[in-house]
């Protein structure tokens, strides 16, 4: 920029200003720092001088706008942003006159403006007002000109399709320049447009854009045609540029080329092959032997991010036998001791998918990747090392005794970011064993004692886990009552909440735990979740702890104080058991928890309250039997992911889905992302930030978080139940004996008629899932005719999936003759579409299939939409039904089932 | 799809955009709003550098004053974005000469444009190599540099280099004297228990290089690790010599080296860029020297009083000395009196951070240093809470050390001209976190 002001100076010709600055310059360059600071300052002062002397002159006004301009933005207040119209106004006006004219240095000044105008648009003013003026100016041979001009038209173009025409003309022709660099760069704005009715501009540039001389315009315009490609699909096929991609792929000397050629025809192919059964074939070919090696074989050729590409390629391609395997191990071993991590876990990636099927080889690179990854985790910023971790993680979950010797590795470090902690927290946890148990519970006890109570708590409930999977919790035991005793609220709490599933774990630690637990005051425990354990203790405990009826007395006194449900529940659940053992002690206290608990305001309080009362009025040997049976100890609590789940985080390795710890499907997909959708409102919100606004959606995500995790528990279930499962919704039929049975149970009482009803849906899905009976097989539902011609455009799918609720969803198995016909999605569809089930969208590769299929009742215009995942791997299928009539989702499922049953078979 | 970003936003602080540059279309523009008020302004900034806000996730790191944010819709691969932010930052100082900082980014805005273009292109890395890049991508941009040149010479392409066997190393480099720098830092981090057992332990080292070499030369670095001798005195069929080897857990290299030839050989070989470049990265756990025995004791006598004694000894050769040696021994929050004596240095209390701080501008090896203090609390009323102690925290380095005992062997440089040249090697160990309890 000195040099740019330099000239202006000369052609003003102020020599007092110029000698000043020779001298600046001429000073020797010993101390660079203070050379700058000094020529800053003085161009300030130079600028103002010349401005001062020259009013009026158009030139000395760009001169001024030299300045760095953005600068001016950090005088307003932040995020809001001035509208800046005068100044685009102003710049209008400048650039006009500058547009024809020839003379020296008009360039600079061009520039100078072109650097305002881009600044601008950067802090979000508005000045596609200047458009007509930009691309007027845009005649010039100056190359920084020109990119900053692109820039902007890149910019706007999208929002002004009609100007962007004009911009059509100069960009054509510099794509023709002799210059490569400006071909380049002019292809590149070109196709940037992105302006639906321009795309016929873009072929014939974007031809000999492919058969360009130069490399560097070849990878641009490679990229070109993937871009034209997502403007207009059918324009690029229609040009035939995936096959000279290929063609170009197979031959360019240039591996930048060769590279992009591959990133673009993998993403077009893929997008291609859900509708085009040659796209399909075509991404086969991508995965094919010789194709692979070709790439493998020349991957040093290729930058790094080149080739983490290629090996993202190699991880889909299927090995034909052991030696595959191991030629390409052979191959890729030393991609480990690449200095970009990205390389590294790429390759990591690799060597995990191929050795899947070999259980030795399999835990031999585990042992091979520890060290790279240990290294990864060591160097770079704590966010690198953060995305490095999840993945170990990942891999540390799954095959804990291969780290259990590195628990040093993952102890924490005083200054690191308490995300990073949290990680290497649930790493300790999960590899602890007989060996390393007590080093790691010492490490976690010096973190209970961490300034940062979130990690203080994390290392405490660690502790916990680790005492949950180990048989010998003696000394576990023993540091977790010495937590109680550090008499900090949030260890308190923490602990207590601990001690509780420990002991519904193991009971017979109850003795030690009780005595110190007794010596706690509930008055120094404020955190529902700590009270309610304690609760808990009280009530399960009673006979062992000499004051529980009157703590838990005084505990119901101050009820009006708990406003916590929660605590309410355990309240009342506390005091029946404490009355079956201790009755005369409890027994007034018991009548005011019931009376306050039927008076609350809280529906399940009062529920529970009303149900004791009842059952007690019953019989108090049948209230005894039901609330407080004998204690039967937890064998495993249950796990919240499902072992599937975390098969499909494992396939989606280097990626996104390891760091939410989620599959892709749950964040990608559209229907998934839940209630919070981005909108127009939110830009509005943001520039009033209120409190209120920061906290809503916050919790808006925790509870579509717990929705997910509900979600998964019920395919837990569905897993385990899929015969009783069904059941479940055709409840009317046989759980009728049931509700009579709670009628009996419930004597009399306001809300009982009106609850029953309700509740026996609940009542047999529990007892399916408690007791083992079977239910009385279900009536099978009437046969369900398709219709074999029903059509559905995808428009009104997408709608209907998004209004209807969906009316079932489980989970079957495929046989394997399926699994082994589901090499492309194709061979599904048309057996489906045998069946009158028709596909409108699929994709994935395998082991991952996903359908979406509509089939529609015969004579009626009902439609049914299906999701159905496949997973061939684990010869898993799962659908999601949605129905216009709810009634007949359960027959279509039969249907479907069927239909998908006979998949494979000849 | 490895897609690294769809687009990618310079945030300074206070949350205004300095440079965005969006690369596909898949993510709106008001991605950067919800940064700002979903991050930005939320006890979530620090708390997870990846967050999804609404089918958008957010990639971000902080480097000095300015957030680098990259926004994604499909399932990317974060860590080739984290590694492409750093490469670019990495790239942009080399532009800049120095600091990457929210002026910086001001001044240079016009050039962060550019080069974000030629970095990436939808949402694929392309080449970040500097070397290559300041061939076509000129600070001043004044001229393109084939419109320079006569047209019937054919156009020196700069992207042609890449396809190139030494793509990293321009041709025809010359220099009046060639010369090799080759450093060696090496940094060790510590965490010892309050009873003054080591509890973990390791070095990370780094080798850099600084060349300037005439032509295409052949370097060969050997370096007294165990897998290298042996191999070494295997192929010269010759027992190995004694003396110390270094065992190294796990080791990266810069992209020129011959990896197949370290693989089979254990020799480190390249052709080295021009200038400054990391070769490369080692880690070692066994066998560490530490430079520095920390011994503290800490007593609490009553409320508001307490005894804070440490001793720090220095394990090193008599005739070596660290220097920049700080100490941080932390205290309670309430501290309000203190007094010091050291053997050595200048200690100070420094409240910001609840620490004495206490320096010592030399310290020579195989000599120890004390530090006694007497620090009086203001009495709180009814706090209960016992104070956490955080561990004592080191920094210091040490000239011609290195705790994992690594020595260059030899560094040979073979080029066809024969010329002859002049290697540097220096050694330095300093501490990365190096945690005492207490």
């Amino acid at each position: 920029i000195v040099g740019v002001f330099f000239f202006h100076l000369s052609t003003h010709e102020t020599p007092p200003v110029n000698q000043n600055i020779s001298t600046i310059l001429a000073a020797p360059s010993s101390d660079l720092s203070s050379i700058l600071s000094d020529r800053v300052t003085s161009r300030w002062f130079l600028l103002r001088w010349i401005s001062r002397r020259t009013n009026s002159n158009h030139i000395s006004t760009a001169t001024i706008s030299a300045m760095p301009p953005p600068a001016a933005s950090s005088r307003y207040p932040s995020p809001s942003q001035p509208s800046g119209k005068s100044e685009v106004t102003d710049l209008k006006s400048q650039l006009r006159q500058l547009a024809g004219s020839r003379a020296p240095g008009v360039d600079d000044s061009k520039r100078d403006l072109f650097k305002k105008v881009i600044s601008y648009m950067t802090i979000g003013i508005d000045v596609s007002s200047v458009f007509g003026e930009m691309v007027m100016c845009s005649a010039t041979s100056d190359i920084v000109l020109k990119k900053m001009c692109y820039l902007y038209v890149g910019n706007y173009a999208k929002g002004n399709p009609d100007l962007s025409l004009l911009t059509i003309n100069f960009l054509q022709r510099d794509c023709k320049d002799e210059d490569p660099m400006i071909r380049g760069l002019a292809l590149r704005s070109l196709c940037s447009l992105r302006v639906p009715n321009l795309v016929e501009y873009l072929l014939g540039p974007l031809g000999s854009g492919l058969k360009d001389n130069n490399s560097y315009v070849r990878t641009i315009a490679v990229t070109g045609v993937l871009k034209l490609y997502h403007i207009s699909a059918s324009t690029c096929i229609d040009a035939e540029f995936p096959a000279t991609l290929k063609s170009l792929m197979l031959h360019d000397s240039d591996a930048q080329v060769v590279a992009n050629c591959l990133a673009a025809l993998q993403e077009i192919w893929s997008l291609e092959a859900s509708h085009s059964e040659e796209a399909c074939r075509e991404k086969e070919s991508l995965l094919s032997k010789p194709l692979i090696y070709y790439f493998l074989n020349r991957i040093k050729e290729f930058n790094e991010w080149a080739q983490c590409l290629i090996l993202e390629l190699a991880v889909k391609y299927v090995p034909s036998d052991s030696n595959d395997i191991f030629d390409i191990m052979n191959l890729l071993e030393d991609r480990l001791q690449h200095a970009n991590g990205a390389v590294v876990l790429a390759t990591v990636k690799v060597f995990l998918q191929l050795t899947l099927s070999m259980t030795d080889v399999h835990q031999q690179v585990y042992e091979r990747i520890k060290s790279p990854l240990l290294t990864l985790v060591s160097s770079g910023s704590p966010e690198q090392s953060y995305a490095i971790l999840s993945h170990l993680h990942l891999l540390v979950v799954r095959a804990p005794f291969i780290f259990a010797s590195d628990y040093k590795h993952f102890y924490c470090q005083y200054n690191e970011p308490s995300y990073v902690k949290k990680l290497k927290l649930e790493m300790l946890t999960a590899i602890a064993n007989e060996s390393n148990t007590y080093e790691i519970v010492t490490e976690l006890c010096e973190y209970a004692a961490n300034v940062d109570i979130e990690i203080a708590r994390e290392s405490i409930r660690a502790v916990g886990k680790i005492a949950l999977q180990q048989y010998d919790v003696n000394a576990i035991v023993d540091r977790l009552l010495q937590f109680l005793e550090m008499e900090k609220d949030y260890v308190t709490a923490e602990t207590l909440v601990l001690v509780k599933d420990l002991l519904r774990k193991h009971p017979q630690w109850s003795h030690d735990c009780i005595s110190v637990v007794g010596g706690i005051s509930s008055k120094n425990i404020q955190e529902p979740k700590a009270k309610a354990a304690l609760i808990w203790m009280l009530g399960e405990y009673a006979q062992d702890m000499s004051d529980a009826p009157y703590i838990l007395e005084n505990l119901i006194e101050n009820w009006e104080e708990e406003h916590s449900a929660e605590v309410r529940l355990h309240l009342l659940t506390a005091a029946m058991k404490c009355f079956f053992k201790r009755a005369p002690e409890t027994q007034k206290a018991l009548g005011i928890a019931l009376a306050a608990g039927i008076a609350d305001f809280h529906q399940d309080v009062h529920d529970r309250a009303l149900f004791y009362y009842r059952v007690l009025q019953y019989d108090v040997h049948v209230a005894e039997r039901v609330v407080s049976p004998p204690q039967q100890a937890v064998s495993a609590f249950a796990d919240t992911q499902s072992s599937e789940i975390k098969d499909r985080i494992f396939d989606e390795f280097n990626s996104l889905s390891v760091i939410y710890q989620k599959p892709s499907y749950i964040f990608t997909d559209k229907e998934h992302r839940g209630p919070f959708e981005f909108s127009d409102e939110l830009g509005s919100t943001s520039i009033t930030p209120e409190v209120s606004s920061d906290i809503v959606p916050a919790q808006q995500f925790e509870a579509n978080d717990k929705d997910l995790l509900l979600s998964t528990d019920e395919k837990d279930d569905n897993k385990g139940l899929s015969s009783n499962n069904g059941s479940a919704y055709t409840a009317p039929y046989e759980s009728s004996n049931i509700s009579s049975q709670m009628q009996e149970l419930a004597i009399s009482g306001p809300a009982a008629s009106a609850t029953t009803t309700q509740s026996s849906f609940d009542f047999d899905d529990l007892l399916g899932l408690g007791l083992s009976t079977a239910p009385a097989p279900t009536p099978s539902p009437p046969l369900l005719k398709l219709n074999a011609r029903a059509a559905l455009d995808p428009r009104a799918f997408q709608q209907k999936w998004r209004q209807l609720p969906i009316s079932l969803s489980q989970e079957y198995s495929v046989n394997p003759q399926g699994i082994a016909a589901l090499t492309v999605p194709q061979s599904l569809i048309k057996h489906m579409q045998s069946h009158s089930i028709h596909c409108i969208a699929s994709g994935g590769q395998s082991p991952n299939f996903k359908f979406f299929f509509f089939a529609q009742k015969e004579a009626e215009p009902l439609d049914y939409l299906t999701e159905c995942i496949i997973n061939s791997s684990s010869a898993k299928a799962q659908i999601k039904v949605k129905a216009d009539e709810q009634s007949t989702s359960q027959a279509f499922a039969t249907v479907f089932e069927t239909a998908l049953s006979k998949f494979g078979m000849p | 799809m490895p897609v690294a970003a769809s687009a990618i936003y310079f945030l300074n602080l206070r949350g205004d955009v300095l440079i965005n540059r969006t690369y596909r279309d898949d993510v709106g523009g008001n991605m950067v709003d919800a940064f700002r008020t979903h991050i930005m302004q939320t006890k979530e900034l620090g708390n997870c550098p990846v967050r999804q806000i609404g089918g958008c996730s957010f990639v971000y790191m902080r480097i000095s004053n300015v957030y680098i944010v990259i926004v994604v819709s499909s399932n990317a691969n974060v860590a080739c974005g984290f590694k492409f932010v750093v490469e670019a930052v990495a790239l942009f100082k080399s532009y800049f000469g120095g600091a990457f900082d929210e002026d910086a980014i001001r001044n240079n805005f016009v050039l962060i444009y550019e080069l974000l273009d030629e970095i990436m292109d939808f949402g694929y890395p392309q080449n970040l190599s500097p070397e290559i890049l300041k061939l076509y991508i000129t600070q001043e941009g004044v001229r393109s540099p084939f419109s320079s040149k006569p047209k019937d010479k054919p156009v020196p392409n700069a992207t042609l280099q890449v396809t190139g066997a030494v793509g990293w190393r321009r041709e025809g480099l010359s220099y009046k004297k060639n010369e090799v720098f080759l450093d060696i830092v090496e940094s060790v981090n510590l965490l010892m228990s309050s009873k003054g057992n080591v509890l973990r332990c390791d070095v990370t080292g780094k080798v850099l290089m600084k060349c300037f070499l005439s032509g295409m030369p052949d370097l060969k670095l050997g370096l007294n690790d165990k897998l290298g001798l042996e191999k070494e005195s295997e192929m010269k069929s010759r027992p190995a010599k004694s003396g110390k080897t270094i065992e190294l857990d796990d080791v990266t290299f810069h992209q020129c080296v011959n990896l197949t030839r370290f693989n089979s050989e254990k020799t480190v070989s390249f052709v080295p860029p021009d200038g400054e470049f990391e070769l490369m990265k080692y880690r070692i756990t066994e066998g560490v020297n530490l430079p520095f025995r920390v011994l503290p004791t800490i007593k609490e006598l009553g409320r508001t009083r307490m005894e804070v004694n440490v001793k720090v000894k220095s394990v090193f050769g008599a005739k070596m000395f660290a220097l920049g040696v700080v100490v941080k021994i932390p205290v309670p929050k309430q501290t309000a009196k203190t007094n010091f004596q050291v053997t050595s240095g200048r200690a100070k209390y420094n409240p910001s951070i609840d620490c004495l701080v206490w320096k010592i501008r030399k310290f020579p090896g195989q000599t120890e240093s004390t530090l006694s203090a007497e620090i009086e609390l203001i009495s709180t009323m009814g706090e209960k809470k016992s104070w956490t102690r955080p561990p004592i925290q080191m920094e210091f380095q040490v000239p011609m050390f290195t705790a994992s005992g690594l020595r260059v062997r030899f560094l040979k440089v073979w080029e066809k001209s024969g010329y002859n040249t002049v290697e540097w090697v220096r050694y330095i160990t300093k501490a990365g976190s190096y945690e005492i309890r207490c």
